[in-house]
């Protein structure tokens, strides 16, 4: 008893840290009366960036990198199109994945407006569902535009290639490049420039999670795995329902596992769009890390990622909160460290309660007390923080607890978290620089998502950790 | 040796709050409902989301709300008197039936509502009677199954007497010899318990429950005359023969004592429709409560949001519009003349006049289903793709008024399918082809020259009118 209340103690003395001490979250004033279900967002040359939005406008935004973004002012580019869900600027166009085709818009005669809406590819099929989404990259090192196709109501493939990856290469064809998709909420590369894309709890899916696109790969749905027919491709595997990713993928190569979970309910419930961090430290110290929107949260999660025996995997952790609206398009501009925001709460709802929001954020240069990487090791795990550590907090195996657990793989809705292990913490070393500390672990359960929480850690400064708890997926565990 | 002995303490100490926290209904409700049904249980969002704190959907039989956990709910409902469409996705998958116990007492408990406790072993028993279940229940599948608890009024001790004749006013009916008198346990006035739709009458007696000694309002509409009694003293009346639209509804106060206060109501039906309404509320009370039945309103899914050219552009919608297919795009040129292009079939399938598009469906909630166009004059004019395989649509232009030219790739040549408003009522549609063979190109049958079919030949032009007012 006299521990328990040391411990407490110990945990409330130190005093806490917030958001604003390191991120500056701004709302960037959108145009009066109008309805902005911000879906897409493109930075521009000359500091300006392009929105467009679910009701199919493209508006362009001046002064959202401003000092005083009262100054802000819009221009409406375009209107009529279809849900645009993905968007980038290239010399002088814009190209939208809208949800009937690949498209580049232009203004022909600079009089403002865009008058040519050239179709780029349209080789994949819609049924009039409204559940039919698609979202798109920007191009990849190949110039190839990555494009992710909903299920039909997020259950069936009602219409040609839905549940699959799509390549649109820059001479306008389509490549079809992985099936197994459910429900995606955005689409984007990691700091490598290998594609990973969100889908969401449902159907074959436990947990939320952010997924490797791997060329070939299956991932896991196998509701659309039909229209391999079409184009002469090897079938996708059937995995068992009411199996384990892990036996499943062991059955069937090609079946890569989610890179990273993103524990439902726990981390979030509705991931959508993705950014790596180029900016060299211009957005704090998460260099080459991922970044993951969260719709109903209202939230930017933080992602590291690492490869073990071929396949990604590594820890999601709490970042960003707050926003005014479900988030689904994020932005990063690598250049200058700013991060846009966008979203709506039509039809999913919100933690943010506004209907829709257009937001930036600025690192304020302060970085926080955070666990910075978390890498498996062969009999634990390697926690690299943002700062050196109180060496008595960090060698205290108390200071630090763990849980394990998977989900059912199956065709029902979601899963409980299941086969419960607690793997048990045995040993720590501190780093000679104080920054790393590695923790020896007896009960690592492969393929399970192992919850770290190290409440009990403080920095060297006495500063309590900011986000305690790391979920990270072991799909491998390294070689001794 | 004493520290290790204390670590495992330590370890249960640290976790074990953890797990018994986790079947915490509040938490569970917080972590997995709340962001749809809010903390407070009135629905996220301002109630953009259906409450639970207060819904009927919550009452009696809790195999209803279990059922809906586990299963989910698909399309439109109503809840307390509000429309929603939106998706509740099935939860029995994802949630142990601990959880969903501690969840569902916990919102029967919560918010002022006062469900039944959910015995645990129901969500096992409702499991298995839906085991075949592959798909989300809709709100008449679940009425079916689980009808909504009927609300007893506050007219107590309720009895009608039916009489068959012709009036033009409500007549003295003590007079005459009714046809059948009947107990009315829910405390509900309604005329179709007549089981007649022409030339009868009904009278209502009993007894009015007043909460308090307050003044009261009530409200009368009826189709053809009605007329409230309490305690012997006329209300309302609503007097000869007439609609039911509002324009001869009567609404009054009276002070009532608490308890027992004498009701009658008289009413006549002579030919046409029939309908009464009846509502009444203590003075300052902000909603209505109905002795009637509800009417039901205009069945409307979603808000209005007409679109329409405005005099710089044409209107463009491109979304799912009814009688073609999932790639329409349709163009509301000025002058109320509309065109579809089927960028599936490569060819113009709908012209009508009048008001363009409605957004409103595709613009608010999830935008499920088709809409169909606003206007009038709805000219299909193909159906079927008649370009080879090979062809590709290519997009469209907009010249400076917003006029489309449609383009479209067949092997190296392209088709550009150019449309703008022409003199009266018309719209002027060219076709342009380059290179290659000759394509014949069906119109539909709204062209002014009756023609259903065009030859085109490449770097020949050709113009045609449609007429469609």
């Amino acid at each position: 008893m006299r521990y328990l209340f040391l411990l407490t103690a110990t945990i409330t003395s130190a005093f806490s840290q917030t958001q604003s001490d390191f991120y500056l979250r701004e709302e960037i004033p959108l145009p009066k009366d109008e309805v902005m279900e911000i879906s897409s967002i493109a930075l521009m040359p000359q500091e300006k960036v392009a929105v467009a939005t679910r009701r199919g406008d493209v508006w362009i935004c001046s002064g959202a990198y401003g000092d005083d973004l009262s100054k802000v002012t819009w221009k409406k580019f375009a209107f009529g199109l279809h849900e645009p869900l993905g968007m980038y600027y290239q010399k002088g166009s814009l190209f939208l994945t809208q949800r009937p085709e690949f498209s580049r818009i232009q203004d022909s005669n600079a009089d403002g407006t865009a008058d040519v809406f050239e179709t780029i590819n349209s080789d994949w099929g819609i049924s009039g569902d409204y559940h039919e989404y698609a979202f798109g990259t920007s191009p990849d090192k190949n110039g190839d535009v990555w494009i992710t196709l909903c299920l039909t109501g997020s259950f069936n493939a009602r219409a040609n290639w839905r549940g699959w990856v799509l390549r649109i290469t820059p001479d306008g064809k389509m490549i079809p490049t992985c099936s197994g998709i459910r429900s995606p909420g955005g689409i984007g590369f990691n700091a490598e420039g290998d594609t990973f894309y969100t889908d969401n709890q449902g159907i074959w899916n436990g947990s939320s999670s952010l997924k490797w696109l791997k060329p070939g790969s299956f991932q896991g749905a196998p509701v659309g795995n039909g229209y391999h027919k079409l184009a002469n491709l090897p079938e996708p595997p059937t995995p068992k329902d009411g199996s384990r990713i892990l036996t499943e993928r062991t059955e069937h190569p090609e079946f890569i596992p989610p890179a990273v979970i993103l524990p439902h309910g726990k981390v979030g419930q509705s991931p959508t769009g993705i950014q790596p961090d180029l900016t060299g430290g211009k957005f704090g110290p998460w260099k080459n890390q991922v970044y993951v929107g969260e719709q109903t949260h209202s939230q930017v999660q933080r992602v590291y990622l690492e490869k073990v025996n071929g396949l990604y995997q590594g820890a999601v952790f709490h970042m960003l909160e707050g926003f005014e609206a479900g988030l689904i398009p994020i932005t990063l501009d690598q250049e200058k460290g700013i991060l846009f925001a966008g979203g709506s709460n039509r039809g999913w709802a919100s933690r943010g309660s506004k209907p829709f929001t257009f937001e930036r954020v600025k690192w304020t240069g302060k970085t926080p007390f955070e666990i910075l990487t978390m890498e498996a090791e062969p009999d634990g795990f390697t926690l690299t923080f943002t700062e050196p550590v109180d060496e008595k907090s960090a060698a205290d195996l108390a200071s630090y607890s763990m849980e394990a657990w998977t989900y059912i793989f199956q065709s029902k809705y979601g899963s409980p978290e299941v086969d419960q292990a607690t793997p048990v913490i045995k040993a720590t070393k501190i780093s000679a620089d104080k920054k790393s500390v590695r923790l020896t672990i007896e009960g690592l359960v492969r393929g399970h998502v192992h919850h770290l929480k190290v409440n009990g850690l403080k920095s060297k400064s006495g500063q309590a950790i900011w986000h305690p708890n790391a979920y990270y997926t072991l799909n491998e565990i390294p070689a001794k | 040796m004493s520290s290790l002995r204390f670590l495992p303490l330590i370890t249960a100490v640290l976790t074990a709050p953890l797990f018994a926290a986790a079947q915490n209904g509040e938490q569970l409700y917080t972590q997995f409902c709340s962001a749809c049904h809010a903390v407070d249980g009135k629905g996220a969002n301002n109630g953009m989301f259906p409450p639970l704190a207060g819904s009927s959907w919550l009452q009696d039989m809790p195999k209803r709300a279990v059922a809906i956990v586990l299963f989910g709910l698909h399309g439109p409902i109503e809840v307390n008197g509000k429309s929603y469409n939106l998706e509740m996705p099935p939860q029995g998958a994802a949630l142990t039936d601990d959880q969903i116990v501690s969840i569902l007492n916990y919102v029967n408990s919560s918010w002022g509502n006062k469900g039944e406790t959910v015995p645990r072993d129901l969500i096992r028993v409702t499991r298995s009677e839906f085991a075949a279940r592959t798909e989300p229940w809709t709100a008449p599948e679940l009425l079916k199954l689980f009808p909504l608890p009927i609300q007893k009024t506050v007219l107590s001790d309720l009895t009608s007497r039916v009489y068959k004749g012709q009036w033009n006013q409500i007549p003295d009916f003590d007079k005459i010899q009714a046809e059948n008198i009947e107990e009315e346990h829910h405390g509900k006035i309604s005329p179709s318990i007549s089981g007649m739709d022409v030339h009868f009458g009904i009278v209502w007696e009993g007894n009015f429950m007043a909460p308090e000694n307050a003044e009261y309002e009530f409200a009368l509409d009826s189709d053809d005359g009605a007329r409230i009694t309490l305690n012997d003293q006329v209300v309302c009346e609503v007097k000869g023969t007439g609609p039911m639209n509002g324009s001869r509804a009567i609404q009054n106060k009276i002070t009532l004592k608490e308890g027992k206060n004498t009701f009658r109501m008289d009413y006549f039906q002579g030919t046409g429709l029939k309908g009464l309404e009846l509502k009444w509320k203590k003075s300052g009370d902000k909603a209505w409560n109905w002795l009637s039945d509800k009417p039901t309103p205009v069945k409307k899914e979603s808000p209005s949001i007409p679109l329409s050219p405005t005099d710089e552009s044409t209107a463009i919608y491109r979304n799912f519009i009814e009688g073609t297919t999932a790639r329409g795009i349709g163009f509301g040129f000025p002058g109320d003349l509309n065109l579809v292009y089927s960028a599936d079939n490569l060819a113009p399938e709908l012209v009508w006049t009048g008001e363009f598009m409605d957004a409103g469906r595709h613009w608010t909630n999830r935008g499920q289903g088709n809409q169909p166009p606003s206007g009038v004059n709805v000219i299909k004019l193909t159906k079927d793709r008649f370009l080879p395989a090979e062809a590709r649509f290519k997009g469209y232009s907009l010249d400076s008024k917003g006029n489309p030219t449609f383009h479209v790739s067949i092997g190296k040549q392209v088709l550009s399918d150019s449309w703008k408003p022409g003199k009266e009522g018309t719209l002027l549609r060219t076709l342009t082809l380059t290179g290659g063979p000759e394509l014949n190109i069906p119109l539909g049958n709204a062209t002014v020259a009756g023609a259903e079919s065009a030859t085109l030949a490449p770097g020949k032009p050709v113009t045609l009118t449609y007429l469609l007012k």
